[in-house]
């Protein structure tokens, strides 16, 4: 390639203009998406629902987050939903209320549209699901090679123009790593539908499905066993005391300083080595991995040592295939002939392409991971900009927007003007409202806007748990006084009697109790540990496929989920009744 | 062309047919089954000689399509000429050499098991100088022939010993494709010109050591009259099992409750002939029974208990289909070392399903997209 000097060049400078065509100058922003933008509330918004994203976003977003949430729930879902072809609906769009998530649907409005998507639909996903495990092994495979390369690269040995370059890498990859996300989750989510739906056909209960596809091994499982197995090796080199006792910040002295301690704590670190590459929430730059702080793992370790020693975690993952095993032949059985033989088509069609299973395992790769790499040189970035004076600190740069730092980095100037002294002057205000917001997070309605009486979206349905059910119950939601039962979907069976703790944010996991009855809004990968310990979980999002439900049958506790009004009816200390086939939670006697 | 049983999986079915197939797959899960081997349909399928064949055709090309084929007498005459025809072909030297040589190979591997086993004379034959007997069956292999199997269009020889007389059952099973009712059946089917080679069968033959066999009989996993699932069923003689598939006989019967295990309802039947080896005519032949053992109840309970369990188990091997299962009790075996599953299949009379009957719907088999469009998407016209 010829150096510049060289170069010919041909000069744009005839062509330039502001605007397209005389009269239209172009909006800013509208270009990279599908549908819409991450965007503020507008008045606009109450004509259509927005339904809180407590469950992937519980205590909301830094600047710096807003782009990744919007490779994710917005880009990545809307270009998926496109490029599969969903028929009824275009992906999902967010809205903040403060710094808070909020999600809606993009309708299909017109039926050429249905008709057309529906006809690339079959295009697209039957090879696939023809093929999961080669397809999945392809996508996983890319990731990974990302992941090779983007982890082990030294920033600290670049130079700062490098670690930048490096960090756009980081952000290209991260919006493809969410366009796989979705476009194999739309896939899987079919096939799973697809057999929820022959099974309502063929006289059994659709939401019975999820439990036939329970029991795969996920990385996620894995991880679980491997500090089922950490808290049996600090038992064998006593360790224990400070696991169940101590403050996470002196834990790691204080166990160092036994006997064993050292010992344990090579194994604990081998540990992370393998799976320590999680973030306890999804998009945010502001989380750190568990490689980083640990003491999420070793409060899971803990809630293991706190379990009753009669418990063992294999044997109720055993218990819970056998369970699932019997529940299939039982289904069997209820189902002759032609009807038999699709059964268990669509049986084998969702095994081999099992949303059940990928719904958990792909997080380690996408939604827990993604963002690590983009963590990791924005803060080495900061680290450079903080020594050259433009910011105070690394983490400074959380509070900065993406295109802010791409201004700044390529041109010294955002696309407003601004410079890196007025940025940083803003930089305390948008901490302040971070923090405000986060503290204002749990009083935010579940649901904003015009509350349907239906949603078209199965996704939502099923993911979120947008039933009719839940939707009567948000609008009935005004008055609480009376309320002494609440209804949801039956996720796990078992009937349990406890004393609720109602947990909003993963950050607060640890007041939980062995014993306790779970009520939240909703859970994700980093609430499993929580399921060794609790009696019941009830959330307030949710249906069959949502983590709860499928954590739940694992670890065979009663969950009811989808309860819409779970975590503002029931207060800690209340006495409840779960009962995980009726789908219902009766507030017993109040704890206060 | 010749395939031992150890090494037939489901995936051979089109060359073995599906009921050997099944017993390759029985075999490889660790079923106690007869050991035995399988000739493939493709090494039978020019068995014939040339001459032979064209005029087989000549005879049947004339015969099958026709709608005079109305007349059985012509039938019938077509039949038996047809099969002393190819009763009286050699069959080619290197297939008799690959049937010899895998004749030995179970010979070999049963006084082998005899010698582990110490169990005597458990197998019959296979102790002491006799020659190993064995069944000599029919395996159709495709889908229409398979049904022409079940329906007893092709015949089946147990009690067969020697190597010569293996060979010639294994033209005997061939000639059996010939029969009247076996030409009247493809005739209805319309399947009878076969194009071009009205001779041409899609048939293997599976030779299996014959267990010296002290009970046997058939293990429903539904009620084969109700249709209720809950319910197991066992039927059983004295002897063979023959007698009881063949209905010749009204067997014991008990009905076993599938959750439980428990049995439910037992009833002696009324069993005046049972399926016995005679040595005199080499075969297994039916015979009046003896009248203390007619009214004698043929299984302990424990024995009922444990087939009705066996049958659910391969059942749930065959994703939940409802089977029947023909299975045998060796004499001098220790129970439960003594039970031998002889076959499964579908079964279809409720299978097939009074729910499908009439219905607009063809049975088409699970499209996610077509179900994901239609039921979940609910796209108009889908």
């Amino acid at each position: 390639m010829p150096s510049q000097d060289e170069a010919t060049r041909v000069p744009v400078d005839d062509f330039v203009r502001d605007e397209l065509y005389p009269g239209y100058k172009q909006p800013f922003g509208g270009q990279p998406f599908v549908a819409g933008p991450v965007r503020p509330f507008s008045r606009a918004d109450n004509a259509r629902y927005w339904l809180r994203d407590s469950l992937h976003f519980s205590e909301g977003m830094v600047p710096a987050s807003i782009a990744t949430l919007d490779d994710a729930q917005t880009w990545g879902a809307q270009l998926g939903a496109e490029i599969v072809g969903v028929p009824p609906t275009r992906g999902s769009v967010n809205r903040l209320a403060g710094t808070h998530v909020y999600i809606g649907t993009i309708d299909v409005d017109t039926e050429w549209q249905v008709q057309a998507r529906a006809a690339r639909f079959g295009q697209y996903v039957t090879p696939i699901l023809r093929d999961f495990d080669s397809y999945w092994a392809m996508r996983a495979g890319e990731l990974q090679a990302a992941y090779d390369h983007l982890d082990n690269l030294d920033l600290s040995a670049m130079d700062p123009a490098t670690v930048w370059t490096s960090l756009k890498d980081a952000y290209a990859f991260h919006r493809r790593a969410w366009f796989i996300h979705f476009e194999v989750m739309y896939v899987l989510t079919a096939n799973y539908l697809a057999f929820y739906a022959l099974a309502e056909e063929i006289g059994l209960a659709g939401s019975a499905v999820s439990g036939f596809l329970a029991g795969q091994q996920t990385f996620y499982s894995k991880t679980d066993e491997e500090l089922w197995r950490l808290a049996g090796r600090a038992r064998e080199l006593e360790v224990t005391g400070p696991l169940l006792h101590a403050s996470p910040d002196s834990m790691r002295a204080q166990i160092s300083a036994l006997p064993h301690g050292a010992g344990w704590l090579d194994e604990f670190d081998a540990f992370l080595e393998v799976y320590g590459q999680r973030t306890e929430e999804t998009c945010r730059i502001d989380t750190p991995s568990w490689i980083e702080d640990p003491s999420a793992p070793l409060y899971a370790i803990g809630a293991f040592l706190s379990k009753p020693t009669g418990f063992d975690f294999f044997a109720a993952r055993q218990q819970a295939i056998a369970v699932r095993d019997e529940q299939i032949e039982a289904a069997r059985r209820s189902v002759n002939g032609a009807d038999l033989a699709r059964f268990n088509e669509a049986l084998a069609s969702n095994q081999a392409a099992n949303f059940a299973w990928w719904n958990e395992e792909h997080n380690y790769l996408i939604d827990r991971r993604a963002a690590i790499p983009v963590r990791r040189a924005t803060l080495e970035l900061g680290a450079r900009l903080a020594a050259d004076g433009r910011i105070e600190r690394p983490e400074d740069m959380f509070f900065l927007f993406k295109e802010e730092l791409y201004g700044l980095m390529e041109g010294g100037l955002t696309a407003a003007g601004a410079t890196w002294k007025d940025l940083a002057a803003m930089i305390p205000d948008r901490r302040a409202y971070f923090e405000d917001w986060k503290r204002r997070g749990p009083e935010l309605p579940t649901m904003l806007g015009t509350i349907p009486d239906t949603v078209p979206d199965p996704i939502m349905i099923e993911v979120f748990g947008l039933s009719g059910r839940f939707l009567e119950a948000l609008r009935g939601g005004a008055d609480r006084g009376g309320i002494a039962e609440i209804r949801g979907f039956p996720a796990a069976k078992g009937v349990v009697e406890g004393v609720a703790r109602v947990i909003t944010t993963v950050a607060d996991i640890h007041l939980v109790q062995p014993g306790d009855v779970l009520v939240c809004g909703g859970t994700t990968t980093e609430w499993t540990p929580v399921f060794g310990i609790i009696a019941a979980c009830v959330c307030d999002t949710g249906g069959s496929l949502t983590h709860a439900a499928i954590v739940s049958r694992e670890y065979g506790i009663p969950c009811v989920v989808g309860t819409a009004l779970a975590t503002q009816t029931i207060k800690t200390g209340d006495r409840v009744r779960v009962d995980g086939r009726a789908g219902t939670v009766q507030i017993l006697t109040s704890g206060q | 062309m010749i395939l031992d049983l150890g090494d037939i999986r489901a995936a051979d079915a089109p060359r073995v047919g599906p009921k050997m197939a099944r017993l390759g797959e029985l075999a490889a899960a660790g079923w106690r089954i007869p050991d035995g081997y399988a000739v493939t349909a493709d090494a039978l399928a020019d068995w014939l000689p040339a001459p032979a064949r064209a005029e087989l055709d000549g005879l049947l090309g004339a015969l099958i399509p026709a709608q005079a084929a109305a007349d059985p007498g012509a039938l019938a005459g077509v039949s038996a000429r047809a099969r002393e025809l190819v009763e009286g072909q050699p069959l080619p030297a290197a297939l008799a050499e690959a049937v010899a040589a895998a004749h030995e190979r179970l010979e070999r591997r049963a006084r082998a098991a005899v010698a582990d086993a110490a169990a005597g004379d458990a197998r019959a034959g296979a102790g002491g100088d006799a020659a190993l007997r064995v069944a000599v069956r029919s395996s159709a292999v495709s889908e229409d022939g398979a049904g022409a199997s079940f329906a007893g269009q092709y015949e089946t020889y147990l009690g067969v010993s020697g190597i010569a007389d293996v060979l010639d059952h294994i033209r005997k099973c061939w000639a059996s494709g010939y029969s009247a009712h076996a030409l009247e059946y493809r005739r209805r089917l319309g399947r009878g010109g076969a194009g071009a080679r009205p001779h041409a069968l899609d048939l293997a033959v599976g030779v299996l050591e014959l267990v010296d066999v002290r009970s046997a009989g058939v293990a429903f996993t539904l009620d084969p009259v109700t249709g209720d699932r809950n319910t197991l069923v066992v039927e059983a003689n004295w002897g063979y099992g023959e007698s009881v598939v063949s209905g010749q006989v009204s067997p014991d019967h008990w009905t076993v409750d599938r959750a439980t295990g428990d049995i439910v309802t037992r009833r002696t039947g009324d069993k005046r002939v049972w399926s016995v080896f005679s040595p005199a005519a080499g075969r297994v032949v039916l015979e009046p029974a003896a009248a203390d053992r007619a009214a004698r109840a043929c299984l302990t309970d424990d024995e009922v208990r444990h087939l009705a369990r066996q049958a659910t188990r391969i059942e749930a091997a065959e994703g939940g289909a409802p089977q029947d299962v023909e299975w045998a009790i060796a004499r001098g075996l220790p129970f439960p070392d003594s039970v031998f599953i002889l076959q499964h299949r579908p079964e279809t009379t409720w299978t097939a399903g009074p729910q499908d009957a009439g219905d607009a719907e063809p049975a088409a088999g699970f499209d996610p997209v077509r179900y994901a469009l239609r039921n979940v998407f609910r796209v108009p016209g889908a």
